[in-house]
């Protein structure tokens, strides 16, 4: 019997029984082919689909951290494909893609391949880079040669060579081999250099990403005019703090917001918003400073941005001498109309006897041409009137929920109209709502950010790699000089890896140019 | 009003382009009719066909002094750089997309004939500016910075020359597929990729010159016989899907029923005259070169607009990202064309494969551009500003 050989990686496929079922690979060359196909491109390229896909899905879905309102609308109905659409949608996890599990595996599959395919490629780009250039045979049968004879000798020819190639920053080397001289010339390593450094930058953008997340802090705080907050972790109404955030990583300094100030255009439309504020560090004023979109307000590592603003109408209410509530209330905008409005919680320490009032203030109320009273289009507060609701009973005005949310049962057991600096006598006497006056609130938001310099630097590299990663290609020119009688016989020759187009005239401009430096 | 005046003269002008860009889209596809093509292959242009296509360019140049006019008028009126609004945007879209169209398209590469079909896009592109169309006013606080010069200024012209880009790519995959059923209808060998890259013969040089053709003599004989390209097509597909899906998506945003049939009308019979186009394209090859050479030039200037964007939501909004839906449409825009570039590299994806991803990144792209603004709730819905 002749002895057969198996070779040893045969021996681990064919099973023992010598079946004819393929055997199943064993845990480390399904390891290996796992690894081996998530470096591929075809798998980078899939992932990158995939990466898309999602954020699509996020652009059409709304997402909870970015527009919480739609979210709740597609929820409920009221707006989107329909609550069953939507609560598929909820258990899918969509309303939140970007902070859901399978985007955080996608992205950090994705960033496995990108070190899976750029590892090797370094290596070989270091070794292939730093190669001298190979010389040129059969340079005859290149796509791009031009044969020239001339008079002048070799030597000459060969360093005429060299100038035009080294002007034109290409490597260049001199091989003198079996009595044939040659120039070798290299050009456009940059393109895969070019290609490594933008690819690379995304770990740099990485890293500032994530410096920002764990160590930033944004927080949210609307001030009604004259009013004050401190940087501290309890003054916001909204904050973000990342894992890395301290409490005492909180400046402490005091905003006071001094005056807030809107202009419009003529057609109503905003111009412009300011809040101007003082900053107080232990209880000294240090700077006054305004505060506009587009011009945020820095100090101490900490970041003032304007974001929203609106009206503070001071609300007085009292039972007979008692006063129940006095403070401003801050109102928010309404999406169709004119008209900000918001509640107030006056009272809430018996739960079965809560007092809630409902503001709506209408800057612009005026009478129609057929004497109704109408809400007129200006947002400036000229002939501001404030609408009150009074609401009484088991409210739940005690729960943590947003006070507009409360139990509106059968509705108001009262309502009042009132001017500025009006008074009105409520629920048979029982009750007294004033309307002092009427300011704005500005919403600000406040936040340290660190990483962005690397993301600056992560964003260059970028634009810096990707450039000659897509325009340079890398090309090879030779000259080949044989001697002929006293002058010699000169054949340049070229070839380029990528771009050949592009490459057929400049070889032409380098012929040329050789051909020129060589009669001169 | 002085501002009044200007904004009026500017609307002006801008009809007196749109009206340009039309008659020089006829113009150019009446050249592609007055074509001569002989049964072995050989096309040549007519006294006619070069006349009408002298007139399509110089009532195209005229368009676009026109536009460039109405441009500059609305920004004097306005008191600031003309985009800050889907009118002015759209408006300067079709601008940028034309010139690239006359200079590089036409001028620097010779393939005229295309320039109808850029025309065509422009067109689009101004009359959905027309139905979007805001008067001449200042800006909202948001938008009052210097980075609209930055940021608003390099998404539009990337966005103009992946608008050229679609051109080409949609022409290379009608072309393609002419070419490979006249190939395997006469049994020829076929290396199974059009692609330029170093697999298909051809001239190193363009062709075609700028004005009218000459004997063309050069083409690759796998794919000599034009006509029976066109004849290798099927003439439904080309007015059915373009119409189709402007008829959707013009009931969808604005639900104007009239408005939809006239403009899926326009497509369908833009898309016959690119079937007509065919035999007289240029071959695959080098529409596929075309379409990736201008992606590859518009790429990085997107990769800036959508850096200069976060940079400005840092400084306006106080968050450099935060996955608004501008700025999720900017990023899967950004990853479609980068797979594009990637598939362009990738053995078994090159060719048709690539092309199709190019056609899904410009939907996204018009999807970033268009139902992002109009249809979805975010920071960007400047739409009616």
């Amino acid at each position: 019997m002749t002895e057969t050989v198996t070779p040893a990686s045969q021996q681990r496929e064919d099973p023992p029984s010598g079946g004819r079922l393929p055997a199943i690979p064993g845990p480390i060359e399904t390891a290996r082919r796992l690894w081996r196909a998530l470096r591929r491109m075809s798998t980078a390229l899939l992932l990158l689909f995939a990466l898309a896909a999602a954020a699509v899905v996020a652009t059409v879905v709304p997402q909870a951290p970015v527009t919480a309102q739609s979210v709740e609308q597609w929820r409920t109905g009221e707006a989107g494909p329909g609550p069953t659409a939507a609560s598929v949608i909820d258990a899918l996890g969509l309303f939140d893609v970007f902070g859901s599990w399978w985007f955080g595996l996608l992205v950090v599959l994705l960033f496995v391949s990108l070190t899976g395919c750029l590892v090797p490629r370094y290596r070989a780009f270091l070794r292939v880079a730093r190669r001298p250039p190979a010389p040129g045979r059969n340079l005859g049968r290149l796509s791009n040669t031009r044969t020239f004879a001339t008079d002048v000798p070799p030597a000459e020819v060969l360093g005429a060579a060299q100038r035009v190639l080294g002007r034109r920053r290409f490597r260049v080397r001199c091989i003198d081999a079996d009595g044939a001289q040659q120039v070798a010339a290299e050009r456009g390593h940059l393109r895969e250099g070019g290609s490594l450094v933008f690819h690379t930058a995304f770990y740099v953008l990485l890293a500032g990403a994530i410096i920002g997340k764990v160590y930033g802090f944004t927080g949210q705080v609307s001030l009604p005019e004259g009013g004050s907050f401190a940087d501290t972790r309890i003054a916001y109404d909204a904050a973000d703090a990342g894992r890395g955030w301290e409490l005492d990583d909180h400046r402490g300094f005091v905003v006071t917001l001094d005056e807030f100030d809107v202009s419009y255009f003529d057609d109503l439309t905003p111009r412009e918003f300011v809040s101007r504020v003082t900053i107080s560090e232990q209880g000294a004023p240090v700077r006054t400073a305004d505060i506009r979109v587009n011009h945020p307000l820095r100090h101490d590592g900490m970041v003032l941005y304007q974001l929203a603003f609106g009206m503070a109408p001071h609300v007085v209410v009292r039972a007979g001498d008692r006063v129940l509530y006095d403070d401003r209330v801050l109102l928010s905008p309404n999406d169709d109309q004119n008209l900000w409005s918001g509640t107030a919680k006056v009272k809430f320490d018996d739960p079965e006897r809560q007092i809630a009032l409902d503001l709506v203030l209408a800057p612009d109320a005026r009478l129609d041409s057929e004497g109704q009273p109408t809400i007129g289009p200006d947002p400036r507060p000229n002939n501001p009137v404030l609408i009150g609701n009074v609401y009484f009973g088991a409210l739940g005005l005690q729960r943590p929920i947003p006070a507009s949310q409360f139990e509106r049962g059968s509705g108001p057991v009262d309502t009042a109209m009132l001017r500025p600096g009006g008074n009105a006598a409520l629920v048979e006497g029982n009750l007294s709502v004033e309307f002092v006056d009427l300011a704005y609130w500005s919403g600000l938001q406040v936040s340290h950010a660190p990483g962005r310099l690397l993301l600056l630097l992560g964003a260059g590299l970028i634009l810096a790699g990707l450039l000659p990663s897509l325009y340079s290609y890398r090309r090879r020119v030779w000259v080949d000089v044989q001697p002929e009688g006293t002058g010699s016989r000169v054949t340049v020759a070229g070839v380029a890896l990528q771009r050949k187009g592009v490459f057929t005239d400049e070889f032409d401009d380098i012929a040329t140019a050789v051909d020129r430096e060589v009669r001169s | 009003m002085a501002n009044e005046a200007l904004a009026q003269s500017s609307n002006t002008w801008f009809n007196v382009a749109l009206l340009a860009y039309i008659v020089a889209m006829v113009a150019y596809f009446f050249r592609l009719a007055f074509t001569r093509v002989s049964a072995d292959g050989v096309i040549a242009g007519t006294a006619v066909g070069r006349r009408v296509g002298m007139l399509g360019t110089a009532v195209a140049v005229i368009g676009v002094g026109a536009h460039t006019a109405s441009v500059v008028m609305r920004g004097l009126a306005a008191g600031r750089v003309p985009w800050a609004n889907m009118y002015e945007y759209s408006s300067l879209l079709a601008l940028v997309a034309v010139v690239v169209g006359l200079v590089v398209v036409q001028q620097r590469m010779g393939y005229g004939h295309l320039v109808g079909f850029v025309l065509a896009t422009a067109v689009l592109s101004m009359t959905i500016g027309l139905l979007l169309y805001t008067p001449a006013g200042p800006v909202v606080p948001a938008l009052n910075s210097y980075w609209i010069k930055i940021h608003t200024s390099a998404a539009m012209a990337s966005s103009s020359i992946f608008m050229v880009a679609f051109v080409a790519t949609a022409l290379y995959l009608v072309k393609d597929a002419a070419e490979r059923r006249v190939a395997e209808r006469s049994n020829a060998s076929f290396d199974g990729s059009t692609v330029g890259a170093a697999h298909v013969g051809g001239p190193a040089t363009t062709e075609q010159r700028p004005e009218g053709y000459e004997a063309d003599t050069e083409l690759d004989t796998r794919v000599a016989s034009p006509l029976a390209q066109r004849e290798a097509l099927s003439p439904v597909w080309f007015p059915v899907v373009p119409g189709l899906v402007v008829v959707v998506f013009v009931l969808a945003v604005w639900r104007a029923p009239v408005a939809a049939i006239i403009a899926g009308s326009v497509a369908a019979l833009l898309g016959t005259a690119a079937w007509y186009a065919v035999p007289y394209l240029p071959p695959a090859a080098k529409l596929d070169n075309l379409a990736y050479r201008t992606i590859a030039f518009a790429f990085p200037i997107w990769t800036f607009a959508v850096m200069a964007g976060a940079i400005w939501a840092e400084e306006a909004w106080g968050r450099y990202w935060g996955w608004d839906p501008k700025e999720t449409g900017s990023f899967f825009t950004w990853v479609l064309y980068a797979s594009y570039l990637h598939a362009r590299s990738t053995h078994g994806w090159r060719g048709r494969r690539a092309a199709w991803v190019a056609v899904v990144a410009f939907v996204a792209l018009m999807i970033t551009y268009y139902a992002v603004n109009l249809w979805i709730v975010g920071l960007h819905s400047y739409a009616k500003a």
